[in-house]
């Protein structure tokens, strides 16, 4: 696991725990208010509506009274490799105004909305679907005064960009200011954390340095329930899950008959 | 001089077009120049800069009373998120509370001040007015029925949570004017106070040491779907799947659908709605068969349980026999539907757990619930012995809330007072029940005119909630003067003659005393975190200013200048309790840690005004106390003992068979049973009086934590976390089992109407293998005709079509078995 966060000081990356989450969906409330997401009439579109944290259902497909149901909450995956082993994200590789970057000393996909040219290659690219394009302008009309709860610290998007989680990139911002203002360099665990990590009332999603074995995500990520979405894509996610649920395990990849593997031995 | 256009030269001007197109740099620059400029339309927001700042307030949207701290940028609030300094909530909040800013700031969702209805009912078309003239009319209205001598004709249905002030000062309004109508929106938390007074002797509602226990038998209840303290629920349902607990607690649910609760708990058991009854006495019957209650508690700190004499020498059948005689798993399994080894296994799990409880209350809990149910329920609890144990059912102690001063009504307000309630609860009909709006509804409908003159809606949206297929809505269209508090415009609201508005949750001062289910008593007040945005007043003051109104004696029941000084008054009680504590730190010993074991907290206050200084500051007031407590002396019963047969059940028979033969009393009651069983928790199939043949399926509605269904219109962020099998455009979703849609001949995503006695409503379908065979399952929040474009014509709603009898005794209406049919659109 070192080694493949070992790139740049600090790999930030958060460890959700699919046994915690009940599917509640705070985190995408927390994550839309946080980053000034905007809520349009019909949000059932799935196709246009613009989720930055995005909750999925899955079933175990078993029939009555043996029926289950988990859910996936999806932010962007802050993919450290592009798959071929190149270390840039799939999104990053192939945007052509450098819109999208992967920064070296945080590990976080970033994007610049003003650079953003509405080309969607990235939207292609990504195999997460975490890339949102803006169809519209944000859904503020005049004398509704929705604008007024939006934040300074997030810009909002406007018509003809995609947008994308950006692991509340701000927050990042935030502490490190108030580190230099106290005279440090570095942040303490705990002080930057996403809005959805922070708003889960079941404690379900942690976040932290990935490259600090002294955080928290980096001993969760040892457990042999965690498990990354498409891994043998090798994208090289930096957010993990966690499930003691092997058909939960199983639905976050591909598999061939039989080729799953369900965790025998618990270690640790 | 030409120059010929050649095929040579052509290509050679080509390439040196795209080699020249390289070299400067003017594409780029337009390229860049063109994205700066349709990127910066006027209408795109800027949001302004500020100092940052937060606020600690406490959230009122439910019960639950949650602890936010709001985020600032000068004087507008952008973001609300849980504090880790409040006890109940360490950190996290449920989604409508994190969207609670859509709420304060759409205007569209707001009454911007007082107005006077000017279309017809229903339409919104109001008018603005002076709060002087708005209180004027309902002023010369209410002071015109005291002097015609029916002060009664005022009546009130009020939505804030018992206990809390405003529900004081709602009750205390009326009964100064002279009415005894006063409703409260019925929930589970009034079945709770029912099942601790008529079991416990003390009407305060049942409470549960769930972070204590080590195993929840959950009958039906929503606990990821927003059940008691949500923020405290989802809170204990993360401890019990982290360490040191992981692995050690075990969540059992027993629901007809596979909830979020259902599948996210350790074990999902699937009974039929509405017999969790029988499965509780189903349960006690294995657990006293096999010997495995607490026989020191049945037999020394419990009536009942054995058989008994009465006073006459009669010997009079106890729970024991009952349930050994009547619940054997074959015949509970018959009802159910389970198969009798499950419910023999789960008996036995649940018996043999170190910390068992077992807990009630439908889903969020918003909607009344079955009394014999509830009480079936909790002699599960007294059974294994774990009442006032670490993680078990507590029976708690008053709030020390001071009381207000005595009200002395004047002459026009006694005649008014004598006249007994229009909802008859508390008469012999309904003796336990405190308020059923469900029967007000009835007394409307049937009277050729309107015994309610002038109704007043606070905190509520009766006309949208209540599970009564549209009647209450019918029942508002025949009273004269409707009058609304709310600050939303919802549709109780839109029929409104004339609305009052409060402010928002974010905009004032108010109390949340102590949140249902809590394990200690919490006090906490919210403040207010922006001044109001619109012409709006607390209805707190707006009480008090209309009672001076109304002349000296209406008046004199209310001495304070405005609201905070009842809180105050009130919170004086919590001082003079002593010992609670109106600081909590964040990484201090959890307080449900706490009452296990004997704490000394030391206050952090000097004087009771030092104490309410920090309480209204964003502070609380909290007082964990040790859950283990002496069973002697306890209960308040009649027999001094926890009853599972109930003495007061059998003191309201006989004291209204005094007038009429206890035969009619049990049917007007609704109690089908006539012996001792009808003094003790019993089942009883409802009675539907249906053809079922006509309407082949039942219509459970269900709720969802990400979705209000309660007053509280449905922040917009919301929708964004709906699936598109739940709401599609228009459209909500009913959940059915595939093998019900082949019977029927349906597919996914067909358009259906729902139809029950009722009425109907339209709804596509969605084929859920988590869904029983047999059911048809709605979305409790969806079908809005009022607030706007986010909210309004979105999906059905399921109360428009219950269809149900009344649940015995409590006289409450049940919700939750309606006969439907589907019909193809």
């Amino acid at each position: 696991m070192e080694k493949e966060h070992g790139h740049g000081k600090h790999q930030y990356g958060m460890v959700i725990d699919l046994d915690k989450c009940t599917g509640c969906g705070t985190c995408m409330t927390a994550c839309a208010a946080e980053n000034n997401v905007s809520v349009r009439p019909d949000e059932s579109d799935k196709q246009r509506s613009i989720a930055w944290m995005q909750l999925f259902k899955i079933t175990n497909g078993k029939e009555f009274p043996h029926t289950e149901v988990s859910y996936f909450p999806r932010p962007c995956m802050h993919c450290n490799e592009n798959g071929r082993g190149h270390h840039v994200s799939p999104c990053v590789s192939v945007c052509p105004p450098t819109a999208t970057q992967l920064d070296l000393d945080t590990g976080i996909v970033s994007q610049i909305y003003t650079r953003c040219i509405g080309c969607r290659y990235c939207q292609a690219a990504c195999p997460y679907k975490a890339r949102y394009f803006n169809w519209w302008d944000g859904y503020f009309p005049k004398g509704k005064g929705l604008e007024r709860y939006l934040s300074p610290e997030v810009s909002p998007r406007m018509r003809g960009v995609v947008e994308k989680c950006t692991f509340c990139h701000h927050r990042l911002m935030r502490a490190k200011t108030k580190a230099y203002a106290e005279g440090r360099r570095e942040i303490e665990e705990g002080e930057y954390i996403t809005a959805c990590a922070e708003a889960c009332p079941a404690q379900a999603i942690t976040f932290g340095d990935l490259n600090n074995p002294k955080h928290k995500v980096s001993q969760l990520i040892k457990s042999p329930y965690a498990f990354r979405l498409l891994e043998r894509l090798n994208t090289k996610p930096k957010v993990y899950y966690l499930s003691t649920k092997d058909w939960v395990r199983k639905m976050a990849d591909n598999y061939l008959p039989g080729e799953f593997k369900p965790v025998t031995k618990i270690g640790g | 001089m030409s120059i010929e256009i050649t095929r040579r030269n052509f290509i050679q001007f080509l390439v040196g077009c795209v080699a020249g197109i390289h070299a400067t740099p003017l594409p780029w620059k337009l390229t860049d120049d063109i994205a700066i400029w349709t990127q910066n339309w006027p209408w795109v927001p800027v949001p302004p800069v500020g100092e940052f700042t937060h606020v600690n307030s406490v959230c009122r949207l439910c019960p639950g009373g949650c602890g936010i701290k709001v985020r600032k940028v000068d004087e507008r609030a952008v973001k609300i998120e849980g504090r880790t300094d409040y006890p109940l909530n360490p950190g996290g909040i449920c989604p409508v509370g994190m969207g609670g800013l859509q709420l304060l700031y759409d205007e569209t969702l707001r009454f911007p001040g007082p107005m006077k209805r000017v279309g017809p009912r229903g339409a919104g078309e109001f008018a603005n007015i002076s709060w002087e003239e708005a209180l004027k009319l309902l002023n010369d209205r209410i002071a015109r029925l005291r002097k015609e001598g029916r002060p009664q004709a005022l009546a009130a249905v009020d939505g804030n949570p018992r206990r809390s002030t405003m529900s004081v000062m709602v009750e205390r309004l009326l009964r100064a004017v002279g009415s005894r109508n006063y409703l409260n929106i019925p929930g589970a938390e009034d079945l709770s106070s029912m099942v601790g007074e008529l079991m416990q002797g003390t009407e305060a509602p049942v409470a549960f040491d769930l972070e204590n226990a080590d195993y929840i038998l959950s009958f039906g209840c929503g606990l990821l779907e927003g059940w008691g303290a949500p923020g405290r629920v989802l809170n204990a349902w993360g401890l019990w799947r982290s360490e040191p607990f992981k692995g050690k607690v075990r969540v059992v649910q027993i629901e007809s659908r596979a909830s979020n609760t259902a599948s996210k708990a350790d074990q999902w058991v699937p009974i039929k709605p509405g017999t969790e009854t029988a499965l509780a006495l189903g349960l006690a019957h294995v657990i006293i068969k096999e010997r495995l209650h607490d026989t020191r508690f049945v037999n020394d700190y419990a009536f009942g349980f054995n058989n008994w004499r009465s006073g006459y020498g009669k010997e009079r059948m106890g729970f024991k026999e009952m349930v050994l005689k009547q619940y054997s798993p074959m015949r509970v399994a018959y009802v159910t539907g389970l198969n009798p080894d499950q419910i023999v296994s789960l008996a036995k799990e649940f018996a043999r757990a170190k910390a068992p409880v077992a807990i009630f209350g439908k889903g969020k809990g918003n909607l009344s619930g079955s009394l014999y149910e509830a009480m079936a329920v909790h002699s599960l609890n007294a059974l294994v012995g774990n009442i006032n144990r670490p993680g078990g059912a507590l029976v708690p102690e008053p709030l020390p809330l001071s009381s207000l001063p005595e009200v002395i009504p004047d002459d026009a307000a006694r005649r008014g007072l004598e006249q007994g309630r229009l909802d008859q609860a508390g008469s012999w009909r309904y003796p336990f029940t405190r308020s059923l709006v469900n029967n007000l509804t009835e007394a409307i409908l049937s009277a050729s005119e309107s015994p309610v003159d002038t109704l007043l809606i606070f905190s509520s949206n009766p006309a949208y909630t209540l599970p009564d297929g549209g009647a209450f809505r019918k029942a508002l269209g025949k009273i004269p003067f409707l009058v609304s508090f709310s600050p939303f415009r919802d549709e109780t609201a839109l029929m409104c003659d004339l609305i009052l508005p409060d402010h928002t949750y974010l905009e004032k001062m108010d109390d949340v005393a102590w949140p249902p289910g809590l394990q200690y008593p919490l006090y906490g007040v919210s403040r207010p975190v922006v001044d109001p945005l619109y012409n709006t007043k607390h209805a707190g003051d707006v009480i008090i200013h209309l009672a001076k109104g109304l002349g000296q004696a209406v008046g004199s029941a209310f001495p304070w200048k405005n609201y905070e000084e009842v809180l105050k008054a009130r919170a004086k009680g919590l001082y003079e309790a002593g010992g609670g504590l109106t600081r909590f730190e964040e990484g201090q010993t959890p307080a449900w840690k706490m009452v296990n074991k004997a704490s000394g907290s030391r206050p952090g206050y000097k004087s009771f005004d030092d104490m309410w200084k920090q309480i209204k500051g964003g502070g609380l007031w909290y007082k964990p106390s040790p859950a283990e407590r002496n069973w002697e002396g306890l209960f308040k019963t009649p027999t001094g003992k926890f009853e599972f047969f109930s003495s007061r059940i059998e003191l309201a028979f006989s004291r209204a068979a005094e007038k009429r033969p206890l035969q009619a009393v049990l049917k007007s009651m609704g109690v089908q049973q006539t012996g001792d069983e009808a003094c003790m928790p019993h089942y009883e199939e409802p009675r539907l009086n249906v053809d079922r043949s006509a309407f082949p399926l039942q219509m459970v509605p269900y709720e969802m934590i990400n979705l209000a269904s309660d007053w509280i219109p449905n922040p917009p962020y919301l929708y964004k976390s709906l699936f598109d099998t739940q709401l599609l455009k228009d459209d909500s979703f009913a959940e059915i089992n595939p093998k019900t849609a082949a019977k029927y001949g349906l597919k996914q995503g067909d358009l259906v109407m729902v139809k029950s006695p009722k009425g109907e409503v339209r709804v596509r379908l969605n084929l859920f293998e988590g869904a029983m065979p047999g059911m048809v399952y709605l979305p409790m929040g969806f079908g809005h005709t009022a607030y706007d474009e986010f909210l309004r014509g979105k999906g059905a709603n399921p109360n428009d079509i219950v269809h149900g009898p009344k649940d015995p005794l409590s006289g409450y209406p049940i919700w939750w078995i309606t006969p439907v049919k589907l019909v193809k659109v």
